[in-house]
């Protein structure tokens, strides 16, 4: 039976998708996948996630907000989503495509989905958010080129058109990525409103979307609550609810999470931890490349770095091999060329950085004529003392890369002073006045190679180094206007290798994503490459892998059982999943009866103290 | 004594006024733009969000336009609206008012008990193995971060022992079922270890101060008057040299009052306690301004509040201050 629903489920789909390829016979670039409805072997329970951090705000779209974008997937979807890999994947758009010119882009749309309200979702919802972003400068607004995005057409309530003045192939993939989610028109779109933050605005109390999970309850500081949507369009969650339990230092967070009150470590815990957190019985580690990057800049305004000598010098005092140990204890991935291995359709690999070699850089600098002093250090040809001025921001690993860096320096003769700043006044210092000589900073290289035009073009804001070569700013300029992926492969490999051999930027690590969670848990969504988005919660379920029931015998239900079906989560957590657990999610802690003396006691303890207090201070009159 | 009231409370009001401009300018002074804050990661930000976002929160006028704005809000009792959370700063502060004193003020009574005691007791051994290990481990806790400690316990007592649990105020399994008896008893366990860590903090303070007030204590006449009556050493010592010591130790108390709002910032931090603190270091680390403003006041306020408390209630123990 269940056959029967997915093979009657998936062929409208292709039907639709080879009408349109009939229909639209010139767009060539065609997208699209049908995604499996969700199955669970066991269902109930409660996900508790031990998070990082609280939202600023529930309107997904208005502004940078990483603590509310790492739980958007359960409340929204966008058209199109990226899975732990980076493919783009369908969301809400079921399937899609581009003209050659890649300025007009088609959506289809889900037929069956609605809002946590009730309310269908049709186009117009996706129109409205778009002009939303459009209107009131949303987060994604530049990430969109929103400023050549001439119209949002909806050709249906099920297809949707974006017409563009100019080509942008990149469209897709930004629109899987930043402040894309796709809210619901009918509460937004209210003339009483100033705009769409404006407070009186329900949704950004109560936030409605399509999404898993409905929203329950947040008390600020303490914990989001989310339950089960069971309309979803892609089949009701397993678990029963989540919660988001608000621990924002991480080194408290970990040792909650030890302690057993929650299934999945969603603070990262200090690097030095990880191999401890992987031997404990019970914690399962994972890890996947991610496309964040840290990388230094020289500042090229000033006369020094615009001598390649030098920087080739410093980037031959580069080890990162001992940057990677003694800053990130081997977890992290050397960066030796110009782009993210991560992305593995734009990474050129023969766009290598120079590799490690003191010795030639001590000769290059030689050479250069900065000599050594008494001191061990070297000065300028002309003999003035020379200190070049390292500007990191906080954090354990940029500190520690600064630190790492500096002796590396220091081998080559070069003194180097650092400074660490707070994220804003680094932000100030660098990328607004290019107060420095050298300066760290990561970030995220994603989703689409034209994060190159956005991040190291000659006119980008965040170009600290003063970057400026023509060539390689024509080829992301014209990356950024090609549809022909080949044709962008081409432009982009020697963008990068253009980027490699410049040395005004320099790669140092390509960091690794942890995922730190409770063994007993399956489906979770980084299991799920190209098949369900970031952070998407849908699949998870409870109890022994299915993998390992091959051995065991039939007994174990791969499909739901009532029994287990009908389970509240106040009783999941007391008594896990009966036959099939592993091992109870959230140890609670026992209500015992010591606990309620303990409890009485410091109640009579306080009261006895108020009175001890009264008294003194009544006598003492006397 | 009513002038002195008087004269305290106008004297007062200049300080929280003056107060009140040196937040304004510090916080609006300090590099970082609340916009580039929203922007985050500053890939995302573009010149249209940013200017869009000054002109709404009213950013893109001179600093002493908006002081002027500010000031005259304030004083007709509006403290703004948060940039982050929408809601007006006030009701966002009153809301963890009570999560962040039930931590505190047990805490501080508690340190305040445990201290003068334990100091009593080691003033009167003085010299013996009890005073040495009393004075010792009031010097260290006194010399450990809070925030370590904070820590340690969490590991001994709820991943080891499982005897408590960690962090948060709430366990997972009981969100929503509020007027159950197993749900405030719940909160009470969550409270337990963030009141010992900051008891353990706190105490030494008193420790310390009441111990030498003791020992000078123990050296007059009136107590061996009393010992030569036969009064029980017990009752000479907390009935009569402890009560003459306990002033400034009272003093101490009343000024740890006023702290006792924001005072335990970083142990909420770390036991993820939702109160004052952990409110004003989100804010902070987002340039909240109206809400980093907002809290500095309503900090400086109570500050203000306790010391005056602390004034008056000298007054009235010692009449040297009153008629003076």
């Amino acid at each position: 039976m269940n056959y029967w629903k997915k093979i009657s489920s998936i062929i409208p789909t292709y039907v639709v998708i080879l009408l349109i390829v009939i229909v639209l016979s010139p767009v060539i670039y065609t997208q699209g996948q049908q995604v499996l409805q969700n199955t669970c072997p066991v269902r109930g329970g409660t996900l508790v996630i031990i998070y990082w951090g609280e939202p600023k705000s529930w309107n997904p779209d208005s502004q940078v907000d990483d603590a509310l974008n790492g739980i958007n997937p359960s409340i929204f979807n966008r058209l199109v989503a990226l899975d732990y890999a980076y493919n783009v994947i369908p969301d809400l758009a079921e399937s899609w495509s581009m003209d050659p010119n890649a300025t007009e882009f088609v959506f289809h749309l889900r037929r069956n989905v609605t809002w946590h309200d009730g309310t269908p979702f049709t186009c117009r919802d996706v129109k409205w958010t778009f002009e939303a972003i459009r209107k009131f400068k949303g987060i994604a607004y530049s990430n969109l080129k929103m400023s050549s995005l001439q119209e949002v057409v909806c050709v249906d309530d099920y297809t949707v058109r974006f017409i563009y003045n100019e080509s942008f192939p990149a469209f897709i993939s930004f629109l899987a990525w930043y402040g894309t989610w796709i809210l619901p028109e009918h509460i937004y779109n209210k003339t009483e409103y100033s705009d769409w933050m404006d407070p009186s605005i329900p949704a950004l109390q109560r936030p409605i979307g399509t999404g898993p999970f409905k929203f329950v309850e947040y008390v600020k500081g303490s914990h989001i609550v989310l339950e089960a949507n069971e309309n979803y369009f892609k089949g009701r969650p397993c678990v029963d609810r989540v919660v988001y339990k608000i621990v924002p230092d991480p080194t408290s967070a970990e040792q909650t999470f030890l302690a057993g009150e929650g299934d999945v470590l969603q603070n990262p815990p200090p690097i030095s931890d990880i191999p401890l957190l992987n031997k404990t019985p019970g914690i399962i580690v994972k890890t996947l490349p991610t496309l964040s990057r840290y990388y230094i800049g020289f500042n090229m305004l000033k006369p020094l770095f615009q001598d390649y000598n030098f920087r080739l010098a410093i980037a031959l005092s580069i080890d990162r091999d001992e940057l990677n140990q003694k800053a990130y204890n081997g977890y992290a991935f050397p960066a030796t060329t110009a782009w993210l291995p991560g992305m593995a359709a734009w990474w050129n690999p023969n766009a290598t950085l120079p590799q490690y070699n003191p010795e030639k850089a001590k000769q290059i600098l030689d050479e250069l004529g900065f000599k050594v002093g008494p001191d061990g250090y070297r000065s300028l040809p002309n003999g003035t003392p020379l200190e070049l001025r390292l500007l990191v921001f906080q954090g354990s690993t940029s500190e520690a890369i600064g630190q790492v860096l500096k002796e590396q320096l220091r081998r080559i003769g070069l003194k180097v002073s650092l400074e660490v700043y707070e994220i804003a006044t680094w932000e100030t210092k660098v990328v607004k006045n290019r107060d420095f000589d050298i300066a760290l900073c990561d970030g995220f290289h994603g989703p689409d190679p034209h994060n190159m035009y956005m991040r190291y073009a000659s006119f980008a804001y965040i170009n600290f180094a003063n970057y400026s070569n023509p060539e390689f700013d024509r080829l992301v300029v014209e990356g950024s206007r090609t549809a022909d992926p080949n044709l962008r492969r081409e432009l982009y490999f020697k963008a990068q290798e253009i980027f490699a051999s410049d040395l005004v930027y320099i790669p140092l690590l390509d960091l690794p994503a942890f995922f730190i969670y409770r063994e007993g848990w399956n489906n979770m969504p980084w299991d799920l490459i190209g098949m369900e988005p970031i952070n998407s919660w849908l699949r998870a379920w409870f109890g022994k892998s299915l993998t390992t029931t091959v051995t065991t015998s039939q007994t174990t239900p791969t499909t739901p059982s009532p029994t287990t079906q009908s389970m509240t989560p106040a009783t999941q957590t007391t008594s896990p999943q009966t036959t099939i657990a592993v091992s109870p999610t959230s140890t609670p802690v026992s209500p015992g009866l010591n606990m309620t003396i303990i409890g009485f006691a410091v109640g009579i303890l306080v009261l006895v103290v108020l009175i001890a207090v009264f008294f003194v201070v009544k006598r003492g009159r006397k | 004594m009513k002038t002195y009231i008087l004269n305290r409370i106008i004297g007062s009001f200049f300080v929280i006024l003056s107060v009140l401009v040196i937040n304004f300018l510090i916080v609006n002074l300090a590099p970082g733009n609340p916009v580039v804050f929203m922007g985050g990661e500053t890939g995302l930000v573009s010149k249209e969000y940013m200017d869009y976002m000054m002109k709404k929160w009213g950013l893109d006028k001179p600093i002493y336009e908006r002081l002027i704005i500010y000031m005259y809000n304030v004083l007709r009792g509006d403290l703004g609206v948060s940039y982050r959370y929408l809601e007006p700063v006030s009701k966002l502060i009153l809301e963890r008012i009570p999560t962040t004193l039930m931590i505190t003020v047990p805490s501080i009574i508690l340190g305040f008990l445990i201290g003068t005691l334990l100091a009593t007791l080691s003033a009167y051994r003085a010299g013996t193995f009890l005073d040495s290990l009393l004075t010792t481990l009031s010097m260290i806790f006194y010399s450990v971060p809070l925030f370590w400690l904070g820590i340690v316990l969490i590991n001994i007592f709820s991943v080891n022992l499982k005897l408590l649990p960690a962090t948060g105020m709430i366990s997972a399994q009981l969100i929503g079922k509020t007027g159950s008896l197993e749900y405030y008893l719940d909160i009470l366990k969550h409270a337990v270890l963030p009141i010992t860590t900051l008891t353990l903090g706190i105490f030494p303070a008193y420790f310390r101060l009441t111990k030498s007030v003791v020992m000078d204590q123990l050296t007059e006449d009136y107590v061996l008057t009393l010992e030569a009556i036969g009064l029980p050493r017990f009752k000479i010592l907390y009935k009569h040299v402890l009560r003459n010591a306990l002033l400034p130790a009272i003093t101490l108390l009343g000024l740890q009052l006023g702290f006792a709002f924001a005072g335990a910032a970083i142990i909420e931090n770390v036991f993820a306690w939702p109160g004052i603190g952990g409110l004003m270091l989100n804010a902070i680390s987002a340039r909240d301004y109206p809400l980093i403003m907002g809290i500095f006041l309503f900090v400086t306020s109570m500050v203000v509040v306790a010391n005056i408390v602390v004034d008056l209630v000298y007054g009235y123990l010692d009449p040297r201050i009153r008629k003076g």
